[in-house]
């Protein structure tokens, strides 16, 4: 149990004018039991973030700290940590038993009983006792995927790094996984790094999630915080799925303008959040995007409707993705009950709740304003 | 009708060209056999056998002997027991030495590698000639007996002298072949051991060696074929004839028996057949290590 | 070839830890002190940190690994080649021992003058150029033929190949008893489809002889050739042959405009190899011909061994010698520093 730190942590690759800079002062504090998750696009630096906190490579600046002491020094084995790799990185020539014995045997002085004992224990938690003596090469992917877990869990280390572990993973199984690695940690209540790309195992899985985009930490947040209340353009368009619909506007007379198709009029927080402001990003998710076959959508003012057109409509069952244009306009993304029926090519109106939109300056993309969430039946997050 | 005939055609063609490819096949393996099964056939023949009959052909009734078989072992299995005495020691201590620098070469991580490793890959392409004049002078400064002082090492100075040099200059091919394949090990494998808490030591000896198993293979098989092959250093280093060797005792041979190519031809084979079994046994370990070299 | 055998290459520069830089960089300490009493204890760990530091780091790990064996390069060829040169330059004949008092580059001089050292030279090149394009020709011939799915392929390959793994001792012998001008397989073979004309002492006729010895070489590589050459077909998508033949490609075009022109790192590889080996050729020729081959099939391998360890002009074959390490480091340090900028070492 322990709580991590990373401390205005830097990674530049290479000396001079060519280095490269992969991890950009992230400062992350991470609780004692805490799961967080890492997310951001490949290349963002996620990974060479949590290889830091491993030890497998050196930290240029900054600190990374466990339980309040520096660790940057010491080498991997050193800092009691246990990391779950995406290949799975099992032994492959060792049985299960073997692969799950090797960290006890290399870094505990536990003799063979209790070392037994350990393995037994771990191998029954993750239901896979009857694979013990099998080797690597004769289990499926998610059963190598439960080894690689149990070679990690049976070290009891202070805390677990992951590193896209379910990415190797059908679709099936992946989801399976995640419900089940987050009742283990919950169980274990062992503080985790988890690494990913993708943002629904982001948004299912972490306590909290920090965000990264070309080495920078975007926002560390909840998952809902991360997705009501973005701190910037980067995350509102990385975190939901499909993205968030970003309308680039220039302010005039307190109303957005796109084109002369939208013209988007502004009041309240809204109208203060934009005022000195003149090139602005709006942003409107696209579950709030309401979509009408006919008269006017009934919950939103008549001045954020719009006249458009259905280009494509993709039916996923539960839910129809509409892919709209606005004329001499934005393209819009509006997703709808499964139920309902749109066909591609009709016309329709498009209404923008005034309370659902966010708003990004365009130069720095930081938030401007973000959606209201007086009718949410949850406590509005502090930002 | 058109169609069915069409088809006649195209596959008339294809059975056509592949007829060609065939014989173009079976050709090369005549090539490539020829020198062989002449010299194999001659060497089971008499004297007036192989003077009187083409030399592919099996020998006449009468004419088949396997004398030349037997004097040609009679002259070179001294030789063949030398040969192996030098080349087996000369292999496993190349092999293994090739093993540990390719691991701290490879899976270990240190500015400056390149460097190092460049100088072992162009040891690869060295050119003996230019250093067989250091490495008389090198070897017969060294009093090997007094080094080592056990009963054995005087009466097989020679061997010995060509087997540690055949070991040294055995070093940056066998480094090259053991590095192509643990470049393929998996590196987080190596990350997850040293998170796990295994020094380089226990991680090369728990991890890396029991995995090396099939490149061993093909660096044995491959170094054992080179050493037993050559010829240069042993006549430079070996002087001694109880310590000569069989490629050695084979020239001999041929200088002695200038006309009697039944004999020559059974004294190449008796020479090749350690390494002829090791092809035939292990050839894909044999092509790899070929094809390592390049 | 080297480029799969090197197939790890993209280190990260930095990852190999530098103990400089660490205690050159400023902000570590004062940081910490501004963490208030984490002050004490963290410079303590600092100083001990820079032993820690370079006994846990990976360079200084991987000595006990590559150290010896390095060593051991170092000595016998670095150590060798350089001892050479020296002795090449110090005029030492004859049965004494050498005296490193006189530095003369009269040993190269005279082999500008030497007739034999010209002869020797023109044949290696000769030798070097010609065994080098018939091997990789005939070596592409046959892995091409291999690689269109042949059935037994396996036993093919190891029929090529088979040549390869015997002695030169041994295939000298061989090829000694092909080229018997009176009974042996060539000449035979030749009178046998009425070539008579063409019939000639292959071994001592000069004006055939390199030739002879070249076609002999040839037999013996082209196996390897085929084994490059086919791992080099393998790496390359079926895909290819189809979308080739799709767009209506014959199949001799899909070769000569698709597939041949993609096996360039492997023809380069091979040739590389070919060429190391025509400079150091010397078992083979030794055998045939004893230290004499004649002018004819003269080349510096040979030279060099007759020159030292015949009659004991060792000077003279350490210079000849010399010359055979520039020429090998003419091929090989161009394809080294090629593979090193494609980041393949």
């Amino acid at each position: 149990m322990a709580r991590l730190e990373l401390d205005s942590v830097t990674k530049r690759f290479g000396d001079g004018p060519d280095a490269v800079v992969a991890v950009d002062d992230v400062n992350v504090d991470i609780a004692d039991g805490e799961f967080l998750v890492l997310v951001g696009p490949s290349g963002c630096g996620k990974s060479t973030t949590l290889r830091m906190v491993a030890g497998l490579e050196t930290v240029t600046d900054g600190e990374v700290r466990l339980d309040g002491t520096r660790i940057n020094e010491r080498g991997p084995a050193e800092r009691d940590i246990a990391m779950v790799f995406q290949s799975y990185a099992l032994y492959p020539h060792m049985t299960v038993r073997g692969n799950m014995r090797f960290g006890l045997e290399e870094s505990t002085d536990l003799d063979d009983e209790a070392i037994d004992e350990r393995v037994e224990e771990t191998a029954a938690m993750l239901d896979i006792t009857e694979l013990l003596d099998r080797k690597p090469g004769a289990l499926s992917g998610g059963q190598r995927q439960r080894v690689a877990l149990g070679r990690a869990i049976v070290r009891e280390p202070a805390a677990f790094l992951m590193d896209e572990p379910l990415s190797n993973l059908d679709a099936k199984l992946r989801s399976q996984m995640r419900t089940e690695l987050q009742q283990l940690q919950n169980d274990l209540d062992t503080t985790t790094v988890y690494v990913t790309h993708d943002q629904t195992e982001a948004m299912t899985m972490g306590d909290r999630i920090a965000i990264l985009d070309a080495g920078e930490l975007q926002q560390v947040a909840t998952p809902l915080e991360a997705y009501h209340r973005p701190a910037n353009r980067f995350v509102a368009g990385f975190i939901g799925e499909p993205s968030m619909n970003f309308v680039e506007t220039t302010v005039e007379d307190g109303a957005l303008t796109a084109g002369e198709g939208l013209v988007y009029p502004l009041a309240g927080d809204a109208a203060d959040a934009v005022a000195g402001a003149s090139a602005v990003t709006l942003g409107v998710r696209p579950e709030d995007v309401r979509v009408s076959a006919d008269g006017d959508p009934a919950d939103v003012a008549s001045e954020h409707v719009f006249d458009a057109t259905v280009d494509v409509v993709e039916p996923m069952g539960n839910e129809n993705v509409v892919h709209l244009t606005l004329p001499n306009g934005p393209d819009l993304t509006a997703t709808v009950d499964g139920l309902r029926q749109i066909a591609d090519g009709t016309d329709a109106r498009v209404g923008i709740p005034a309370k659902a939109i966010h708003l990004f300056d365009r130069d720095s993309g930081e938030a401007l304003h973000n959606r209201s969430l007086d009718d949410a039946e949850m406590d509005a997050p502090n930002v | 009708m058109s169609r069915v005939d069409d088809l006649r055609g195209t596959l008339a063609a294809v059975d056509r060209s592949r007829a060609a490819l065939y014989a173009v096949l079976f050709a090369m393996v005549a090539f490539y056999l020829a020198p062989l099964e002449s010299g194999l056939a001659t060497s089971i023949k008499t004297e007036a056998g192989f003077r009187a009959t083409t030399p592919y052909a099996p020998p006449p009734l009468g004419e088949f002997t396997l004398a030349a078989w037997q004097v040609a072992f009679d002259r070179l299995s001294q030789g063949l027991i030398n040969s192996l005495l030098m080349a087996i020691p000369a292999t496993v201590l190349s092999a293994l030495l090739g093993s540990l620098s390719a691991y701290g070469l490879t899976n270990l991580d240190w500015r400056g590698q390149t460097g190092v490793l460049v100088l072992f890959v162009a040891g690869v392409f060295l050119p003996y000639q230019s250093v067989l004049v250091p490495l008389r002078q090198f070897w017969s400064a060294v009093d090997l007996p007094s080094l080592i002082p056990l009963g054995f090492v005087g009466s097989y100075e020679g061997l010995i002298t060509l087997s540690l040099t055949h070991a040294a200059y055995g070093i940056p091919i066998c480094t090259v072949l053991f590095r192509s394949y643990y470049a393929t090990l998996d590196e987080e494998m190596i990350e997850a051991a040293r998170l796990d808490g295994a020094s380089a030591a226990t991680i090369y000896r728990r991890i890396v060696l029991p995995l090396s198993v099939p490149i061993f293979a093909v660096t044995l098989i491959y170094q054992f074929t080179q050493v037993w092959n050559d010829l240069l250093f042993a006549i430079v280093l070996v002087t001694d004839p109880s310590n000569q060797v069989v490629t050695v005792a084979l020239n001999q041979l041929q200088g002695s028996f200038v006309n009697q190519y039944n004999l020559q031809m059974a004294g190449a084979f008796v020479a090749a057949l350690p390494t002829l079994v090791v092809y035939v046994l292990f050839g894909e370990q044999f092509a790899k290590g070929v094809a390592g070299e390049s | 070839m080297l480029g799969g055998l090197f197939g790890r290459s993209e280190r990260d520069p930095d990852d190999a830890e530098s103990d400089g830089e660490q205690r050159s960089r400023p902000g570590g300490e004062q940081r910490l002190r501004t963490d208030g009493g984490a002050t004490a204890s963290a410079s303590a760990g600092t100083d001990a940190s820079i032993l820690t530091r370079l006994r846990r780091s990976e360079f200084v790990e991987s000595i006990p690994f590559w150290g010896p064996p390095a060593v051991l390069v170092g000595i016998f060829v670095y150590g060798a080649v350089a001892w050479n040169l020296v002795i090449s330059l110090i005029g030492w004949d004859g049965l004494g021992q050498p005296e490193y008092t006189d530095f003369s580059l009269a040993a190269y001089e005279q082999l500008l003058v030497d007739p034999s050292f010209t002869s020797a030279f023109w044949n290696t090149l000769i030798l070097l150029l010609v065994f080098t394009v018939l091997s990789l020709a005939v070596g592409l011939l046959l892995a091409i033929l291999i690689d269109r799915g042949i059935r037994f392929e396996n036993t093919f390959r190891t029929i090529y190949l088979l040549p390869m793994s015997l002695s030169f001792v041994v295939t000298a012998i061989f090829w000694a008893w092909m080229y018997n001008p009176r009974i042996g397989l060539i000449n035979t073979a030749l009178r046998g489809v009425g070539l008579d004309v063409l019939t000639t002492a292959w071994l001592s006729n000069p004006d055939v002889k390199l030739f002879a010895i070249i076609f002999a070489l040839m037999w013996q590589f082209s196996g390897y050739c085929m084994v490059v050459y086919l791992a080099g077909l393998r790496a390359i998508p079926r895909d290819q042959y189809e979308a080739a033949r799709i767009d209506g490609a014959s199949t001799l075009r899909v070769y000569l405009r698709v597939i041949i022109p993609q096996l360039g790192a492997s023809t380069m590889s091979a040739a590389v190899v070919l060429m190391v080996f025509a400079l150091k050729a010397f078992d083979f020729l030794f055998v045939l011909f004893g230290v004499n081959p004649g002018q004819s099939a003269d080349i510096l391998s040979v030279m060099m061994y007759r020159v030292a360890f015949d009659r004991l002009q060792w000077s003279y074959g350490a210079a000849v010698a010399t010359v055979l390490f520039a020429m090998a480091l003419s091929v090989i340090g161009p394809y080294l520093y090629a593979q090193y900028r494609r980041g393949e070492l």
